[in-house]
């Protein structure tokens, strides 16, 4: 029954920034400084989707938006846009975790499949129509092929390492409210 | 029963959590419009945050950056006897080169002293170590460990030991951000050598930036030398900035002398603007043979009295 304590959720809760932070870390290491024409995958990104449709309360919002803002403004990015979009899609993945609990994994990539690449469209879109440069298409496609290739393995991570698991029906989160 | 009460419950949390969605979006959404409408001032935020940030992960990222270094470096040992072959071939080249750079060296020592040329005192440098890259593939820039405290100031130059890297833009106590010459939003003035021609080195996301706004791309060749120009008075003149190119779509593009694979140590150039000359004749001689400026009838051109 530890799985339900509010220490349990603090400390997932707190995993999740570390996790955050270290994928920060790797990715402003200065290895690559020539300019590339793909771009790796958004394991922010992916981990916050995965956990979002698996344990909601482990990422709540407020964390969420502090963590995509930095992210924002650490890798350069205009920043606020692309976190309050990443925001949006996590909230609507939390929605749909409850009606996806029962199915299977490939209807879950599917609906991760549409937000991620809402987020990719929308992004573009709005930077378009504020005249800010838009990066290639190459890399803003590769970023987002590449996030959903990786998702599978963010997923299993997180289930198989950090231990965040859907919950069964019928089990109480940690603050009392019914899965 | 259970369904009842999980709907009560969505019922009664629904509504705060959109209430804290909307709150959270509106300030996201009004951060981006700031950025957007007075971009300097959040990106002197960005710069304070990085500042805050970046120098506390510093003590890991060397030692990490140095290991994968060493591990990518293992990988190439199996091509190390090749490598060994084309370094020796190298190598006799560079001896012929040594002997001419050697030679062109004593003459233009020799050159400078009959000419009594002073080079610029001020254009001095420091030097500062690579902290961290942009993290992402869409912008090019390194961020180095020396900032605010040490002096530098926006938009002064960058370079490795050999070319041009990139400028200042996004200063922090103890850091700086060098938007390199690759990035989308870098534009440097520059001339062609020995044609002269004005140009701007322009970067695109690519290895090689493109030159823009050439007057007769005619006399550029592949080959020729692009130097900073200084037009403008932001950028010191005369950094070397690579050699011309042209891509296969035949486009002139610049192959950056400054080694990209490894910036590690750069240089920062104190560059305290070009000084103007706003003088009328004063600057030849204290009473000078032209009268003052106000004494002038705007229509009289300035040499009548002579």
């Amino acid at each position: 029954m530890s799985d339900l304590s509010p220490t349990r959720l603090w400390i997932m809760r707190a995993g999740f920034v570390l996790l955050a932070m270290v994928i920060l870390f790797f990715q402003l290491l200065p290895l690559e400084t020539t300019p590339r024409w793909f771009a790796g995958p958004n394991l922010l990104l992916a981990f916050a989707c995965a956990w979002c449709l698996r344990r909601p309360d482990y990422v709540p919002m407020p964390i969420l938006a502090v963590l995509f803002f930095l992210a924002d403004l650490l890798l350069q990015r205009p920043p606020g846009l692309w976190a309050l979009l990443a925001l949006i899609g996590c909230e609507n993945l939390k929605n749909q975790g409850r009606s996806l609990r029962d199915s299977n994994f490939l209807a879950e990539w599917i609906s991760v499949t549409l937000i991620i690449i809402g987020i990719m469209l929308a992004n573009r879109i709005i930077l378009a129509i504020v005249l800010v440069d838009l990066p290639g298409w190459g890399l803003s496609l590769s970023e987002a092929g590449m996030t959903l290739l990786i998702y599978p393995l963010v997923v299993a991570v997180s289930h198989w390492l950090m231990g965040v698991r859907k919950m069964a029906p019928g089990e109480m989160d940690a603050l009392g409210q019914r899965a | 029963m259970a369904r009842d009460r999980s709907l009560a419950t969505t019922d009664y949390t629904g509504p705060l959590r959109r209430l804290l969605l909307a709150v959270l979006v509106i300030i996201l959404g009004a951060t981006f419009l700031l950025w957007r409408i007075d971009s300097p001032r959040v990106e002197r935020f960005r710069a304070q945050v990085t500042d805050r940030l970046v120098p506390n992960f510093d003590w890991a990222m060397a030692p990490v950056t140095g290991t994968i270094n060493l591990l990518r470096d293992f990988q190439s040992y199996q091509r190390l006897s090749e490598q060994n072959q084309e370094l020796r071939s190298e190598l006799r080249q560079m001896q012929a080169w040594k002997e001419a750079a050697l030679q062109l060296e004593q003459e233009n020592a020799r050159l400078l002293d009959l000419n009594k040329v002073r080079l610029d005192p001020r254009l001095t440098f420091i030097t500062g170590v690579v902290l961290a890259d942009s993290g992402s593939p869409f912008r090019q820039s390194v961020l180095l460990n020396v900032g605010a405290r040490d002096g530098l100031l926006d938009g002064w130059a960058t370079m490795d030991g050999i070319g041009l890297v990139g400028r200042i833009s996004g200063l922090g106590e103890n850091t700086a951000r060098v938007i390199l010459l690759t990035d989308a939003s870098s534009r440097i003035p520059a001339t062609i050598q020995p044609s002269g021609q004005r140009a701007i080195v322009a970067g695109d996301n690519s290895a090689a930036p493109f030159i823009d706004f050439i007057e007769s791309p005619d006399l550029v060749r592949p080959g020729d030398r692009v130097i900073s120009s200084g037009d403008g008075g932001v950028f010191p003149a005369g950094l070397l900035i690579g050699q011309v190119a042209a891509d296969p779509g035949g486009r002139l593009r610049v192959r950056l002398a400054a080694d990209y694979e490894r910036l590690k140590f750069l240089r920062v150039l104190r560059h305290y603007g070009t000084e103007a000359v706003t003088d009328t004749a004063q600057v030849i001689a204290p009473s000078g043979p032209l009268i003052p400026q106000d004494d002038i009838l705007p229509d009289t051109p300035a040499v009548a009295d002579e």
